[in-house]
């Protein structure tokens, strides 16, 4: 029988959400043993589709299959017992608890106690390679260690099937190559795999078939081999991009910005100038020191002794208050927790950096606010049935654009953006590189950090790399070697 | 055709879900008045109006920090601090004087609250709830090291009291004149969180105090702004409950922190932070004393009464979190 070689099947699923097809008769056959990638632009429906099959929605029709077993009604604890583990981008784990215990979370009594607990940990551990101590802090464990405790939770559950959704997100480069390994050994035992991905070169990597799909429908599914990167980037969006990146601007003049001998714990004489029109990426691995950098710039955080010169003049930065009066602007690292207000409407999180600006005697002018939101909405081509919708429910992308809008109606000297392209998707990626580009064109200046390599080195005019601390190396992104500058990043 | 009678369900549910306090409030009073004629009588209804003070103005002191993301406990031992500063002022300072001195100690015991909660970093609720509870007993303890635990009376003042009394029991036609002065105070408030940049600035906290921080907001001034506004609001709360009593005590404030914030919550604001306003803790503080009032009009128990209000303050929070699914 040909189903018995499929772990999953997926027939017809549909799920409605209030005014949205969120899933539109979506079907797809997952074999056992292969890596099987799921591809799409936020919104298309991956996640909903994962959520149903852990049990968290319930489908409005459609029929699951499980292990040759149909699956009606589920919950997330049926869904691990039946071996289909699920491994979201932020883990599901107990920060205040040790390893092994995380791995039997409420399974104490069925290990064999804190003993048997720990010993079937370092077993499940051991199986794929990690050398991490059941009895650490999961809550002092690196973002890919956490990762390698939820693939063994996964395994002492006997899992059939894995599903990682954005694995890669907080991974640096070795971490992710450790993880490859990890899912060929995987694959390799007989369990399928499902990568959710928005980088599509793991997808190619690691996967053996994908699924690519676009508003809650499958538009196509094929083995990896017989897809280009430019086809698959073409179902993703429905339409044909000729390059992920635009043009570089080359408008670089005199220098706008220069910080001096900026040290905390962790920052060591970091000293570096802007110049106006530039963009300039900083480089590093998570946690060298990149964003304690623009923070400590910004004001976000208390640090002292350090110079701000822009245009020759001294400012005093001690607070994002005063940064703002100097003409900065930041767009953070995390955008659900420190850059917009989500359950707030789409307006009050364009304007509030303005706010100030619209207020005379204290009063607020709501007609002008108004007008603000509905001209960043314009500008940016923010997808959102109105300004009053609530920007939670805006996909990743428009929630960014949200953010920069935000910012562009200050007309920053200089713009900060940490991770802008983060869990956001390729269509939307491209219109932020073009408002980077617009804000330099203007004469302002962009200080970009990205963990996605390719993404820094095409749109920098000058690339800083930073390890443990230090600015390592500088280059020109035009005429140095990836290897080049990676080298100097991993220090 | 099925699917615009679904529609019309949808908007018929949104209708009731948006108003569902006033509906309540409608609903008591209709049943109410039905099982128990004398509850819609002019002087029940007086009676009520009367015995309201000081709950609302320390539900609107409260509404502040709640939308801010925090919550305020102290406000026990503001109002009975107040309330024991109120009385015993009035000889040295006359009655004006001592209600401005009153009111002034309020904010400015609710900005000390604020600045050891910034000070000291407290940024999680729980952290929030203890401080602002020790404050409470610290506040209250000096009110008892003063008075000696004894109640303090208006009535013994040998200067006059008639602002006092025009705000316990005076009334303009039928309306209490105290009512009128909280309008007024409630639709200034109104008026300063919508449209001023430092009200707006209290919602933007409580959404997400991080974002605000970093588009350039200072947070921990707006934080000490909301506390001490609770303050104020407490210390006009203890003149409405003197002028009302015409006594003081030093622990007068007792119990008013759960109410308020059973008024704030059943209101719709969430505890969440960000979201509501103090009109909607208006209609929870009419919900709340309505319900109180027709329990004891149809003869409740306080113990039952009591039952009651958990179960709702239970409701509010469970609905407000379906609401956010």
């Amino acid at each position: 029988m040909a189903a018995s070689d499929n772990i999953l099947v997926v027939k017809d699923v549909c799920k409605y959400f209030p005014g949205v097809k969120a899933l539109d008769h979506v079907s797809l056959e997952v074999p056992r043993g292969v890596v099987y990638g799921i591809v799409g632009e936020n919104g298309a429906g991956k996640s909903t589709l994962m959520k149903i099959l852990s049990g968290v929605y319930e489908k409005d029709a459609g029929a699951v299959v499980f292990d040759g077993k149909t699956i009606e009604k589920t919950s997330p604890i049926d869904a691990l017992r039946r071996g289909l583990s699920i491994i979201y981008q932020e883990f599901n784990l107990v920060n205040t608890m040790t390893v092994g215990e995380n791995i039997f979370l409420g399974r104490f009594k069925e290990s064999g106690g804190m003993r048997g607990t720990h010993q079937k940990a370092r077993a499940l551990l051991d199986s794929i390679g990690s050398k991490i101590d059941t009895y650490a802090m999961v809550g002092d464990l690196s973002a890919s260690e956490m990762q390698m405790v939820e693939i063994a939770k996964a395994l002492s559950f006997d899992s059939k099937l894995i599903i990682m959704d954005e694995p890669s997100s907080s991974l640096t480069s070795e971490e992710l190559r450790k993880l490859g390994v990890i899912i060929n050994q995987l694959r390799d035992r007989g369990i399928a795999i499902i990568y959710i991905s928005h980088k599509l070169d793991e997808i190619f990597e690691y996967c053996n078939i994908v699924t690519i799909m676009r508003d809650g429908h499958v538009i196509d599914t094929k083995p990896v081999e017989e897809l280009t990167r430019a086809e698959m980037i073409a179902k993703m969006i429905g339409r044909e991009i000729e390059n992920e990146y635009p043009p570089r601007t080359h408008c670089v003049g005199d220098v706008l910005l220069e910080v001096r001998n900026l040290n905390t714990r962790k920052l060591h004489d970091i000293s570096f100038k802007l110049h106006k029109g530039e963009i300039l990426g900083l480089v590093g691995l998570v946690g060298a020191g990149r964003t304690e950098i623009i923070r400590a710039l910004y004001g976000a955080d208390k640090v002292s002794g350090h110079e701000v010169r822009i245009n020759g003049e001294v400012v005093r930065i001690r607070s994002p208050k005063q940064a703002k009066r100097a003409g900065l602007g930041l767009v953070p690292e995390d955008r659900k927790r420190q850059g917009l207000i989500t359950s707030f409407t789409v307006q009050s999180n364009i304007t509030m950096a303005a706010l100030d600006r619209l207020t005379r005697f204290g009063v607020v002018n709501s007609a002008s606010e108004k007008d603000i939101a509905q001209r960043q909405i314009k500008a940016l081509a923010v997808k959102t049935p109105s300004a009053q919708a609530t920007v939670g429910n805006l996909s990743g992308g428009n929630q960014q654009k949200c953010i920069v809008g935000r910012w562009m109606e200050l007309n920053p000297k200089i713009l900060i953006l940490d991770e802008p392209t983060r869990g956001i998707d390729v269509g939307a990626k491209y219109e932020i590189y073009v408002l980077m580009n617009r804000i330099v064109e203007e004469g302002g200046a962009v200080i970009m950090i990205s963990s996605e390599l390719p993404e820094v080195l095409n749109m920098s005019n000058r690339v800083l790399t930073i390890c443990e601390g230090r600015i390592t190396g500088e280059f020109n992104p035009e005429q140095a070697s990836t290897s080049e500058i990676m080298d100097k990043a991993i220090g | 055709m099925s699917e615009l009678s679904i529609k019309k369900n949808k908007s018929v549910a949104r209708v009731i879900s948006h108003n569902l306090v006033l509906i309540v409030i409608v609903l008591l009073i209709v049943v109410t008045a039905i099982v128990e004629p004398k509850f819609a009588s002019a002087s029940n209804l007086t009676n009520v109006l009367r015995q309201l003070w000081p709950l609302p103005f320390v539900a609107l002191g409260m509404s502040f920090v709640i939308i801010g993301g925090f919550i305020d406990l102290s406000v026990v031992g503001i109002i009975s601090l107040c309330s024991v500063v109120a009385v015993s002022l009035i000889d040295p300072l006359g009655q004006v004087g001592a209600i401005l001195c009153a009111i002034l100690v309020g904010g400015l015991l609710g900005y000390i609250n604020g600045t050891i909660l910034t000070t000291c970093g407290a940024m999680i609720q729980a952290e929030v709830l203890f401080i602002t509870y020790g404050m409470s007993s610290i506040y209250m303890a000096l009110g008892l090291i003063f008075t000696n635990a004894e109640t303090l009376r208006i009535a013994r003042a040998t200067k006059p009291i008639t602002i006092f009394t025009a705000l316990g029991s005076g009334t303009v036609g039928v309306i209490p004149i105290v009512l009128i002065v909280f309008i007024v105070i409630l639709l200034a408030m109104y008026f300063f969180h919508t449209k001023t940049l430092a009200g707006r600035s209290i919602s933007l906290m409580g959404g997400n105090k991080d974002a605000a921080f970093l588009a350039g907001y200072n947070v921990k001034r707006t934080m000490r702004m909301v506390y001490a506004i609770s303050g104020l609001m407490s210390g006009m709360a203890a003149i409405s409950l003197v002028a009302r009593t015409t006594t003081a005590t030093a622990t007068c404030g007792t119990g008013f922190e759960t109410e308020a914030i059973l008024c704030v919550v059943v209101g719709g604001t969430s505890l969440k932070g960000g979201k509501g306003n103090v009109i909607r803790t208006m209609l929870g503080v009419v919900l709340i004393t309505l319900l109180g009032n027709c329990m004891n009009m149809l003869g409740l128990s306080t113990y039952m009464q009591t039952v009651m209000r958990g179960a709702v303050l239970v409701v509010a929070i469970w609905l407000d979190n379906r609401k956010g699914q």
